[in-house]
């Protein structure tokens, strides 16, 4: 008896997060109380790295605050490093040593200066002020911010501000970190350099991590994910058994990570039963893929579906915008943050700007709406065939301008203000003082076109999820008809559903004849959506080109700080064993085809 | 560009004057600002020219920063200056014009007058704004009201309040810019357009401005609990304010700086 106790115990100590059976819900004003996590068991072991996956309002921050004591289950009980958290006096044990970095890096810092900041934690615990003062220089340095110790916040990127972030939780001596897609609004650059930390602080102190994301990409680091749907553990596993589960995962509204999705679909073309187990990194899939492929070229499997290789070619049509020599500097004492950009845009096509936060993405973009008027250059916009073209120095065709150019901005959805859906849609149209019946009419339109309907019009824009807010946001601007539109970063901090969804629009409104302009640092989807891709960096316009022309030589990509579409790193590997592979593809299904294309001409030769 | 929007004026710097415990350059700020209103001579005002311009000097502050801070009131020095000079009907006269007559008197006592102002402003930036971080300033506040807390006056809530709001002031500027260009891209109109287009242009501003600041306030509350916030109770600090031996010098020396100016004003007034 004593025995299987200690045998517990021993458990309950190597695990250092525990959920048994927790059922947490919300009070909601209108529809009573709503479940957001119900019956939930789930265990963390202490030095490892979870990864919690989930829809939006799936319960995964619930859980993370259920772990920090900002919650208490209803019923069931959570254990932190063995001791319960319903436990009063066991509180502030258990909040001191969890860490929790937040989603919005500007919402978390206290501090008015870096240093101030990070002594934030250690002050409140009532720490003695030398081994305050010791603790921040030793936060400060693990991170890599010593240098900006005495900074505003205001100063840091994003990036810089997580990681601000994560320096104050290591003043406070934590044993375990709790990520609440803390990497969501970061670029990619920056996005790596967070996860480095993490990573070491796995490593080097042993810490816990409870890891919530939307990217999969992500989850793979993890030792193992856990999926929550509607409030129930769906999956758990390594990552490998998560995403070889191809179908289910996608029911949950997740993705695969693309080099999981490539050897999914191969197999399936195939019709090779895939070996489990085999799709959590990006090596292990490759080597399936192989595998599968050598059955191809050994003509084991004869007729393979055969690929098809898409037209690289940019469409030729009228220009709809031309940039000429335009230069802006926000602050003479600072470098120009756009110098002698020049570039035009062709009717009807996806046109994609890339490069790093910093790199005058928003700049230039303000600019093409005439928010910023160009003192040294020129932007001139054609609305029509034989209208008079723009221009956006000249103040009286500004106002045109906007009704031709509409601007969709990086988190949309704090442009919303009015009481209801309806009238924050009809607001841009009513400034063009079109008359009620057509007002009514586009927003309608504009409303399904985003995939909403007629319900929402009387709902008020603040009760809605975040994904909803954000469409309504976009539909904000289609209202307004315009022939180009522009838009930054539409899909950020969306869950995979969301974004496919919102980059769906994207295609439809192309379709439609619209003009679009893609800011983004998904070099994925820059790849898969646009016809071309401007380069920016460092305020200037460093290449324009097909997808295929810019990411043909990846030395080019590298040397632009860039890094290759999934898809294409791929392809890229497995050219090295099947030569006659093209490895522009950025849709999975055709990397897939073209495999399976190179592997039986290679089996032919 | 609006990030670097910065609060107050501090101008950063590592004097005699940067270095001193906060709390004696408020208290020195204090006395500054009690001595320059009980000048009533011309010899005194003088005196206290003299001795501010010396702590400009200390504070080794350009010039030309020190005189930015003026700026602000410049109407109101040229105000005070023509309406006294017009007013004052004593003395002898130097422009007869009409009902308009200007004398001696009422110009050297408009000059001083104007001054006196010029030099209140001038000793509270020197002191104060330009010398110490807003920070530092919160802090010294909750260190010399801390006494209230016995009467239950929730000091340092109120400190930790003004450093926050200090936090977010360029957070809110840069989110103000960033609405600003999206609804200027749905067609609002701040600048253009009849009253109420301009009116409605602000609201659709002022709204989205006021629900992110609430979700921010409401997240950052969540981020501070989840980093053991419990209020004053038993808090340590990174920076604690200590008075050294340096401070108590300066302060005495400035302090009795000022006592003397009392005394030379006094004597020039019974003499």
């Amino acid at each position: 008896m004593s025995d299987k106790n200690t045998q517990i115990a021993d458990i309950n100590d190597k695990m250092d997060i525990r959920l048994k059976n927790v059922r947490f819900s919300y009070l909601h004003s209108e529809t009573g109380s709503v479940a957001a996590l119900s019956d939930v068991s789930l265990s963390v072991r202490q030095g490892t790295h979870a990864a919690l996956l989930g829809r939006n309002g799936s319960g995964k921050s619930t859980m993370a605050k259920l772990i920090n004591v900002l919650e208490m289950p209803q019923s069931g009980t959570v254990l932190v490093m063995g001791r319960d958290t319903a436990n009063d006096k066991d509180f502030w044990y258990i909040r001191r040593s969890c860490g929790m970095v937040f989603q919005n890096p500007d919402n978390q810092i206290v501090g008015t200066t870096v240093e101030e900041d990070v002594a934030f934690g250690p002050e409140n615990l009532g720490i003695p002020t030398e081994e305050i003062r010791r603790r921040v220089d030793e936060a400060l340095k693990y991170v890599g911010l010593s240098d900006l110790a005495r900074r505003q916040p205001s100063q840091l990127s994003g990036g810089q501000k997580q990681k601000l972030a994560i320096a104050g939780i290591l003043a406070m001596q934590p044993q375990i970190l709790l990520l609440d897609e803390s990497t969501s609004m970061l670029d990619p650059i920056s996005r790596d350099e967070f996860l480095a930390v993490v990573e070491r602080l796995i490593k080097e102190k042993n810490m816990t991590v409870l890891h919530i994301t939307h990217d999969m990409a992500e989850a793979c680091l993890a030792d193992k994910v856990f999926v929550l749907d509607h409030g129930k553990l769906a999956m758990s596993g390594t990552p490998g058994e998560i995403f070889s589960q191809v179908k289910k995962v996608r029911a949950l509204g997740l993705d695969v990570p693309v080099f999981a999705e490539l050897a999914y679909e191969v197999s399936q073309r195939l019709g090779i039963e895939m070996e489990q187990q085999t799709l959590f990194s990006r090596a292990s899939a490759l080597a399936g893929i192989r595998k599968m492929l050598d059955f191809v070229a050994d003509g084991k499997i004869s007729n393979p579906l055969p690929g098809y290789c898409p037209a690289g070619i940019a469409k030729e049509s009228r220009k709809v915008i031309e940039v000429s020599h335009l230069n802006h500097v926000y602050d003479k004492k600072d470098k120009p943050s756009l110098s002698d950009i020049s570039f035009s845009v062709n009717e009807g096509e996806i046109f994609a700007i890339i490069g790093h936060s910093g790199s005058g993405k928003t700049t230039l973009i303000s600019h093409l709406n005439g928010l910023l008027r160009p003192k040294d250059g020129e932007i001139v916009i054609f609305p029509k065939e034989n209208a008079a073209p723009l221009n956006t120095r000249k103040n009286a065709d500004v106002r045109q301008i906007r009704r031709v150019v509409g601007l969709l901005f990086q988190y949309p959805e704090y442009q919303l203000f009015e009481e209801t859906v309806e009238r924050d849609i009809a607001f841009g149209p009513s400034k063009m003082g079109l008359d009620p019946d057509e007002i009514k009419r586009r927003v309608s339109e504009a409303l399904t076109l985003v995939g909403l309907d007629d319900t929402f019009l009387k709902r008020s824009p603040f009760e809605l999820s975040g994904g909803q807010k954000r469409r309504v946001a976009f539909a904000g601007v289609l209202a307004m008809d315009p022939d180009i539109l522009v838009l930054d970063e539409p899909a950020a901090g969306l869950d995979p559903t969301g974004r496919r969804e919102i980059l769906s629009y994207a295609e439809k409104l192309k379709k439609r004849g619209k003009t679009i302009i893609l800011v983004s640092h998904n070099m994925d989807e820059a790849a898969r959506f646009a016809d071309r891709i401007l380069v920016l960096k460092k305020g200037e316009v460093r290449a324009i080109m097909t997808p295929q022309q810019l990411f043909s030589d990846l030395s080019v990509i590298r040397d632009l700080g860039l890094v290759e579409p999934e898809t294409v790193a791929c392809l890229t590997e497995l050219k090295e064993d099947y030569p006659l592979i093209n490895t522009c593809f950025f849709r999975v299904e055709d990397a897939a085809g073209e495999l399976i294309r190179a592997a039986a001409r290679g089996g032919d030769l | 560009m609006m990030k670097d929007v910065s609060i107050g004026r501090y101008y950063q710097g590592d004097s005699v004057l940067h270095r001193m415990d906060p709390r004696a350059k408020i208290v020195l700020c204090l006395i500054y600002m009690i001595v320059v209103f009980m000048m009533t001579t011309a010899e005194g005002i003088l005196a206290t020219f003299l001795i501010v311009t010396f702590l400009c000097v200390l504070s080794a502050i350009p010039f030309s920063t020190i005189l930015d801070s003026v700026r602000p009131i410049v109407f109101l020095l040229l105000f005070i200056l023509v309406l006294n000079i017009l007013t004052i009907r004593t003395g002898n006269p130097i422009v007869s014009w009409g009902f308009l007559k200007i004398t001696d008197d009422g110009v050297l006592k408009a000059g001083l007058m104007a001054l006196r102002l010029f030099l209140l402003i001038v000793s509270t930036s020197i002191l104060l704004t330009l010398t110490t971080t807003p920070l530092l300033m919160a802090d010294s506040l909750e260190s010399l009201f801390g006494p209230l807390k016995k009467i239950k006056v929730p000091v340092h809530e109120m400190a930790m309040m003004m450093s926050i709001a200090l936090r977010f002031v360029p957070t809110l500027v840069e989110e103000t810019d960033k609405i600003m260009k999206a609804q200027a891209s749905r067609g609002a109109e701040y600048d253009t357009g009849n009253i109420l287009a301009r009116a409605r242009g602000y609201v659709s501003v002022l709204v989205p401005l006021f629900v992110s600041a609430f979700k921010r306030a409401e997240e950052l509350a969540i981020a501070m609990d989840a980093r053991c916030y419990r209020g004053g109770e038993g808090r340590t600090k990174l920076h604690v304010l200590h008075m050294r031996g340096k401070d108590y010098f300066w302060l005495i020396l400035l302090a009795s700086l000022a006592g003397g100016l009392i005394c030379i004003d006094f004597y020039f007034k019974i003499s």
